[in-house]
């Protein structure tokens, strides 16, 4: 898949269509009261990655944020902690951001990182802390057309977006739930619209998954991965009743990530002009 | 155990109530069974649940009947019968609930603040029958795993292959299965749940003192944690309100496929609501409702009642649950000597050693159109206390003669504005509503200037402009968009 010409980085239209959903939280679903949290983690993000960027970089500058242009990637980052992570301490807060931002940096491999950085914060900290929470069912179901046009808007509009994990993935999913819910168990449709119109899927669908930066290179494994990642996540979601499956999947399948990569041999994704890519990679 | 409860129950809404549990009641007669208000006690921990479901069958309890799905077979150690009376004092204890303050005259006066606790119980008392006896039978496909008296309860747990064969059995053992049971009862079947059909048996009941039914209590280990409502669902016309108390070690539960809304809390409230909070947060809850397009979960209570932590209610409106209660509600990791709950897990981790007991009561109203799901829920970290609370607050007393006094007159009918304006952002309900309560006199001859009814134009007046300001900026984000969208277009950003 090859990147098209873009007059915009891909990043700017994922954090405008984050804040949008923030927006649509705090003025529909009462979300207000958890601003704290959200300033929390995009601050202590910023600043996070602004210490293991100089030191990444051995050099202690204020322009090494900007100039790396990873602040973009932070702030998408976090404000899926904001979408999705929640809790009532605000070290919990730090903690998300902290593991977000230095997983990009410990856990790497050739030069990429390993783990999708929002779901790791996530996964870390729900699990560790014991905590922190992901709430399935903060976005209720009467959204779905909202969100759909938001997201479809999104790819239309940035093309970068690979769309084609979005589709592996959600394609599956949605069809294993199809087969279990409605041809085998007997459901009304109803039900099973219920089931795949969770804002929180089609967040994790569109945005979360989709990170190029840790999902394979090649094609043809990355549509593979995803539907593993799917298979999987059904098969806990459906038998085993976790919430939040698809993240914790996506967290344990991502050490796969490097070994399709060694087998699949593709060009690696970047996300702006090659000479930044250079500089990260120092 | 075994004390004379003659009057049960205490839903706090003061409208008639219908009910129905999870399950749906089997008819033997043409008895039209009405639903309305169900309450259900669940306690989680790990994969072990224990749920109990109040009973208050209003008919003749001849016709009584109840199936429930269930995840695994319950054996005769896994069911018992509870005080009735639990229901009634968790009722009490979360119900919402108003706080009364009084102002202190600045010319002299002395603070007082004093909790008044508004319970809007309702009650009803629920007679007793007879259910004939019942034969287990194979050609239908239907295999009775277990069969057990409790109390004055004969059970049957049953499995089944496929709906007809179930619905074929209940209905040539006489029972009527309401329209609409047979297509849920399929997916239910598939699930590989098992049906756990109750009825009253006669000989028991004679036995028994009082004249009611006794809540069924469950327990079982299964990852799921949910309540099936769509069976409940199929005898059911229109909307049916669910109370559920729920008792976790961690925090809060919470519904996982449904969205979660506290129900607005803390705020001002006129005076005069004080004589109907009853309908006042009848109205408040079904305004709420329709505001978050009804299918929504609303916490209305959640506390620590750890025995260790002291303050179980800030105010309280009726005593906290005792220890006792906790443990007869099913909270197995509190279970001492003292109690004669005996079918516990032994082998539950970490048992007798944490005794942190969080408590959760959720407030459900839910139809068919709105709730295609069971409840599913989860038990999550959140230990914050929370409580639905309104405020009213009675003026000084003595009279104003002084600067400060005259200041304070001024400041009241400020404030009575306000809560004015907030009954009807509350209530959905326009001001005029509330006139009649409004003009009766609510308060002492030294506050005549600010009384309710002089104010309720004025108020309005407010209320109107508040409305121009919020249209003002719908309109202003609109053009800012708009402009963006523009400046897009023609490529200048």
């Amino acid at each position: 898949m090859q990147l098209k010409a873009n007059r915009w980085d891909a990043r700017y239209f994922q954090m405008a269509f984050q804040v949008t959903f923030l927006c649509y939280g705090f003025i529909f679903l009462h979300w207000g009261t958890e601003w704290l949290n959200y300033f929390l983690f995009i601050g202590t993000g910023l600043l996070f990655q602004f210490i293991a960027n100089s030191i990444d970089k051995r050099k202690f500058s204020i322009t090494s944020l900007a100039l790396g242009g990873s602040w973009k990637s932070v702030l998408v980052s976090c404000l899926s902690l904001c979408l999705l992570l929640k809790t009532n301490d605000w070290y919990i807060c730090i903690a998300a951001s902290a593991v977000t931002i230095f997983s990009k940096y410990i856990f790497r491999y050739k030069g990429k990182h390993i783990f999708n950085p929002s779901a790791m914060g996530i996964a870390a900290v729900v699990y560790l802390s014991g905590n922190a929470w992901i709430s399935p069912g903060q976005w209720g179901s009467n959204m779905v057309l909202f969100f759909a046009i938001i997201c479809l808007g999104c790819i239309v509009v940035t093309k970068v977006q690979k769309l084609d994990v979005t589709i592996a993935f959600l394609g599956t999913f949605a069809a294993l739930l199809f087969a279990r819910q409605i041809v085998y168990l007997g459901w009304p449709t109803d039900f099973f619209v219920q089931s795949v119109t969770t804002g929180g899927l089609l967040l994790f669908s569109f945005f979360m998954i989709t990170d190029p930066k840790t999902t394979p290179d090649h094609p043809v494994a990355r549509i593979v991965w995803a539907i593993t990642v799917a298979a999987v996540a059904f098969y806990l979601t459906a038998f085993k009743f976790i919430n939040g499956a698809p993240i914790w999947v996506l967290v344990c399948s991502q050490p796969l990530v490097p070994v399709l990569d060694h087998f699949f041999k593709a060009k690696r994704f970047e996300w702006e002009k090659p000479f930044l890519e250079l500089r990260s990679l120092l | 155990m075994k004390k004379k409860i003659a009057l049960v129950s205490a839903i706090i809404i003061a409208a008639p109530m219908l009910y129905s549990f999870c399950g749906f009641y089997v008819s033997k007669a043409d008895t039209t069974l009405k639903n309305k208000t169900s309450q259900v006690i669940l306690v989680r921990d790990g994969n072990r649940n224990v749920i109990t479901m109040y009973n208050d069958f209003k008919g003749d309890t001849k016709d009584f009947a109840m199936v429930v799905p269930v995840p695994v077979t319950l054996q005769k150690s896994d069911v018992k019968v509870v005080d009735q009376g639990l229901f009634q004092r968790l009722n009490d204890y979360s119900a919402p609930r108003l706080v009364e303050y009084y102002d202190e005259n600045p010319c002299d006066g002395s603070y007082k603040r004093k909790d008044f606790s508004s319970n809007m119980a309702a009650i009803k008392s629920v007679s007793l029958g007879s259910v004939n006896e019942d034969k287990a039978e194979r050609e239908y496909h239907v295999k009775v795993e277990a069969q057990y008296i409790v109390g004055e309860y004969d059970i049957i747990i049953l499995s089944a292959k496929e709906s007809n064969g179930l619905k074929n059995w209940l209905t040539d053992n006489g029972y009527k299965i309401p329209k609409g049971a047979e297509e849920v009862l399929d997916p239910y079947i598939k699930s590989n749940l098992k049906f756990f059909v109750v009825k009253v048996n006669e000989a028991e009941k004679k036995k028994l003192p009082g004249n009611f039914l006794r809540p069924i209590q469950i327990s079982f280990n299964s990852p799921k944690f949910m309540l099936p409502i769509r069976l409940g669902m199929a005898n059911a016309d229109g909307d049916q309100d669910l109370i559920v108390y729920a008792f976790t070690k961690k925090g809060r539960i919470e519904c996982t496929n449904y969205r979660n809304v506290n129900i607005p809390t803390g705020n001002k409230i006129p005076l005069f609501v004080q004589k109907n909070f009853g309908a006042f947060y009848d109205n408040l809850f079904t305004y709420q409702w329709n505001k978050e397009n009804q299918d929504v979960s609303f916490l209305e209570y959640a506390w620590d009642v750890s025995p260790q932590n002291f303050m179980k209610c800030d105010p309280c409106i009726a005593t906290a649950p005792s220890e006792q209660d906790v443990v007869q509600a099913g909270v197995w990791w509190l279970n001492k000597d003292w109690t004669d709950y005996s079918d516990v897990n032994e082998q539950e981790e970490g048992d007798g050693t944490s005794p942190n007991v969080h408590f959760t009561r959720l407030h459900f109203r839910y139809n068919r159109n709105h709730f295609a799901q069971d409840l599913m829920f989860q038990v999550t970290p959140n230990k914050e206390n929370y409580q639905a609370r309104y405020v009213i607050t009675h003026p000084a007393t003595g009279s104003f003669t002084c600067d400060a006094g005259k200041k304070y007159l001024q400041d009241l009918k400020k404030r009575r504005r306000g809560e004015l304006n907030e009954l009807t952002a509350l209530t959905g309900k326009d001001i005029e509503t509330w006139q009649n309560m409004a003009e009766v006199k609510n308060d002492g001859e030294n506050v005549k200037d600010a009384a309710y009814a002089s104010l309720i134009d004025q108020s309005k007046e407010e209320r109107q402009s508040g409305n121009r300001s919020i249209a003002g900026f719908v309109l202003l984000g609109a053009a800012v968009l708009g402009t963006g969208a523009f400046m897009r277009s023609k490529g200048i950003v």
